[in-house]
């Protein structure tokens, strides 16, 4: 390729190139020694905004932390208050239930009823919302007698519940005795009764 | 010059020079620096777990969560058992001694408590350690807002040395009603805590418990410290059980068959009410039994249910069960007609007779069942082979097949079988001798004929619950097998119809006015537990069901051994099973069917 298309400025003369070529080195000398070092611009700024700054920041933070420590604190305090107050009302709302427990007990119902007189049914109709007209029970011939509600005392042998042993004794005997009540300490509301009235001096003993 | 030399000297020797006295204080801050270096590695590098263990130890305070007992519930949901966040009233004797009149007087007046002993507790003075006494229990148990009421009551009035301890407390505020169903916990003991000792209490305390959890935190000045480290496990609450009783059925069946019991001075008596579809059990009631939330002076025998435990030979009610296999076998009809001679001998030791006497008696099927005899059903049941009945009896459920229901001690009841099932046993098997059966067992036989004969399997529990032996029971694992067929048990429905029949039947004081019923009587000879022999006492019992053509309810009352002349399972047990079921259809407002009463004939001319 170069020696299809030679450059020209092979062509030219060496002592004319030569010349040349110290002038451009002259100049570039010249403007070399134009530069200079620029000094970097210090603009004086005050310090006085950094400083309030972090100083902001530093007080902002302490402050910060101060305050959440204390609702964290507050917190924790209404928490457990609030707990004490749940373990109240839970306990309250227990007390309640029981007593509502206490009030619908069947046999309370049925002892309260029965103190008012009443007694099951002994017929009832059952109304059918596809029956035109209500079914009924026939009627019993006869009310049973009322259901017994509490357990019949325990039947005691007889070395437990002996018969009453009844005594005759003269009525001046008991006339001479009239500390007896006294004696008898608690009983002695009973034994006042029969002491006072004492007809025909009979004393009961069991 | 001469001058400011001469006093130089005596500067350097006092104080040194300002390098000597610096390095001087250099080593003796590095001394001391040194020390807190060592000491500083001793309690980072060294001891450093031990001391923070220590500083923990000092402020963390550790918490058990107890886990809520689970109730234990009827059908509709009211309690039969409940936890209560119960307190316990502690008092300080040393602190209380001074007054403590005024003390008791106030508590007495407060919580009911007694004024005596009360009084001797808070002026306590050794608790036999030896000590000076500083704790003394005054009442246990007391719901948690009534005694932190008490409490700051006599703080105000000036009464010291009252606290208030955690004393969790089982409520049973249907005191004796399903008691022996439900069972109850024992005094806790103080390392296991908790101690069921009967019933559901027991066998499902797995379920009922739940898991303790635990809670650690740090406590500064009483009060905790957000943000210390702090671990929580939660507890984990017991499950409620579910039960299918239905409590206001069950009292009512309680108080009747108590009742029941003692007019008839009978040692013991068992009353079960059963839903005919379903199989669930609405009423089981013992006599006599127990109060749960007082059990300690109950005797040993009445804290479990007699219903399961107890087996007895059932007696003329298995009559039924015997005719509804013949017929589903197709030996017998209704109308088959029996000549029924006055005694029975052939093959057996003791003749068989029936309960009254007669000669040669003309009787159906049907007047058979009306009239419970014995030698008309052994004669019924001739073309028969044993195992066949066996088979049968097996099918309704009797026999060594447990019912299932949830609880512990049950025994289930014993059918001859092998060399022991001779012909002469068959016979007696007929009519209900000489097999045992629990009463939960009875009630699903004769149940089989109320629900078309299709036997269901009873339960006690709602849902599906696993005891503590790993059993899954409740309605969810009902079983239902058909028995005999439909003709058979509407059939054998028709005949029993026959027994409440005022003419024709022998026990009329069963009847529901207005209603169907069909039943029947059993009167059987009971093997006495103390000579292992029949000692000439009875089990008398009456099972049946109603509407009898739409059977809602099947109900079983057993009592046995009963005092006075004459009971039998028409006359004791007939009025209860009356009131029972008539209590039940009223209060499920089952309406009566209106169609007419069957008219089995129940002779035949001869």
């Amino acid at each position: 390729m170069s020696s299809a298309a030679p450059a020209p400025e092979s062509r030219q003369p060496v002592a004319g190139a030569a010349r040349t070529r110290m002038s451009r080195m002259a100049e570039s000398a010249v403007a070399r020694a134009r530069l200079s070092v620029v000094p970097r611009r210090r603009t004086p700024t005050s310090r006085v905004p950094f400083l309030a700054l972090v100083t902001a920041i530093l007080v902002a933070g302490v402050v910060g932390l101060l305050l959440f420590n204390t609702s964290m604190q507050q917190a924790s305090f209404r928490a457990s208050s609030l707990e004490d107050r749940a373990a109240a009302l839970t306990a309250q709302e227990e007390g309640l239930s029981l007593k509502l427990e206490r009030l619908r007990d069947p046999q309370r119902v049925a002892e309260r009823a029965q103190a008012l007189g009443m007694v099951l049914p002994t017929t009832w109709c059952i109304l059918e919302l596809t029956k035109q007209s209500p079914t009924c029970t026939a009627p019993a011939a006869t009310a049973g007698s009322p259901l017994r509600l509490e357990e019949l005392p325990p039947v005691k042998p007889a070395s437990l519940d002996p018969k009453p042993v009844v005594k005759h004794t003269s009525r001046d005997t008991d006339r001479t005795s009239p500390n007896r009540t006294h004696r008898q300490g608690r009983n002695g509301h009973q034994d006042d009764s029969t002491g006072h009235r004492d007809d025909g001096g009979r004393r009961v003993t069991r | 010059m001469s001058s400011s030399r001469t006093r130089r000297p005596p500067r350097a020797s006092r104080r040194g020079s300002a390098q000597f006295r610096l390095r001087i204080g250099f080593l003796m801050i590095a001394m001391v620096l040194s020390l807190f270096a060592a000491r500083l590695v001793q309690l980072q590098g060294v001891d450093a777990k031990s001391y923070a263990a220590q500083a923990m130890a000092h402020s963390l305070v550790t918490v058990v969560l107890p886990a809520e007992r689970g109730d234990i519930l009827d059908r509709n949901g009211k309690p039969l058992a409940e936890s209560v966040d119960g307190l316990m009233i502690v008092a300080d004797p040393q602190q209380t001694r001074d007054k403590a009149p005024e003390i008791a007087t106030f508590l007495a007046r407060r919580l009911g408590l007694d004024y005596f002993d009360t009084l001797a507790r808070l002026r306590q003075i050794s608790c036999g350690t030896g000590d000076e006494c500083r704790f003394q229990y005054l009442a246990r148990r007391i719901p948690a807002a009534v005694a932190t009421r008490v409490v700051d009551r006599a703080e105000k009035l000036g009464f010291e040395g009252l606290d208030t301890r955690r004393d969790p407390a089982r409520d049973y505020p249907a005191h004796d009603i399903g008691a022996n169903v439900v069972g109850f916990l024992g005094t806790p003991d103080p390392r296991k805590g908790v101690r069921p000792l009967a019933g559901f209490e027991r066998s499902f305390d797995n379920r009922l418990a739940g898991t303790d959890g635990t809670s650690s935190y740090q406590v500064g000045k009483g009060v905790r410290i957000p943000l210390a480290d702090s671990t929580l496990t939660k507890p984990v609450d017991g499950e409620d059980l579910h039960t299918t009783l239905d409590l206001d059925l069950d009292w009512y069946t309680a108080r009747v068959l108590r009742q029941t019991v003692e007019d008839a001075r009978a040692a013991s008596g068992v009353a079960v009410v059963m839903d005919s579809r379903t199989g669930e059990i609405l009423a089981l009631a013992d006599y006599p039994t127990y109060d749960a939330s007082d059990p300690q002076d109950a005797s040993k025998e009445d804290l479990g249910s007699r219903a399961l435990s107890d087996i007895y030979e059932p007696g003329s009610v298995e009559k039924v069960l015997t005719v509804a296999s013949l017929m589903d076998a197709g030996l017998v009809t209704p109308r088959t007609k029996i000549l029924v001679p006055g005694e029975l001998t052939d093959g057996q030791v003791h003749p068989i007779h029936d309960w009254f006497p007669h000669g040669d008696l003309p009787l159906t099927l049907a007047g058979v069942i009306a009239k419970s005899s014995n030698i008309g059903t052994v004669l019924a049941s001739r073309k028969m082979p044993p195992r066949e009945l066996v088979r049968y009896l097996r099918g309704f459920g009797l026999g060594d097949q447990k019912t299932d229901l949830g609880l512990a001690g049950e025994s289930p009841g014993i059918i001859p079988s092998g060399p022991a099932l001779t012909p002469q046993t068959k016979d007696r098997i007929t009519f209900g001798q000489s097999l045992s059966v629990n009463a939960v067992q009875m009630t699903a036989a004769v149940n089989t004929i109320a629900n078309g004969g299709v036997y269901v399997s009873p339960s006690l529990v709602e849902g599906s619950a696993t005891t503590n032996r790993g059993e899954q029971v409740g309605t969810d694992h009902t079983v239902e097998r058909r028995v005999v067929s439909k003709k058979a048990a509407h059939d054998t429905m028709l005949m029993m119809e026959r027994v409440l029949d005022p003419e024709a039947g022998v026990a009329p004081g069963a009847a529901v006015p207005g209603y169907r019923v069909a039943g029947k009587t059993g009167t059987a000879q009971r093997v006495s537990s103390d000579c292992q022999c029949y000692d000439g006492s009875t089990t008398v019992s009456f099972a049946g069901f109603a509407p009898a053509d739409n059977p809602r309810f099947t109900v079983y009352v057993v009592v046995q051994d009963p005092g006075i002349s004459g009971a039998g399972g028409g006359s004791v047990g007939g009025p209860a099973f009356s009131k029972i079921m008539s209590f039940a259809l009223n209060r499920y407002g089952i309406a009566p069917t209106g169609t007419k009463p069957s008219t089995l004939p129940v002779e035949w001319a001869r």
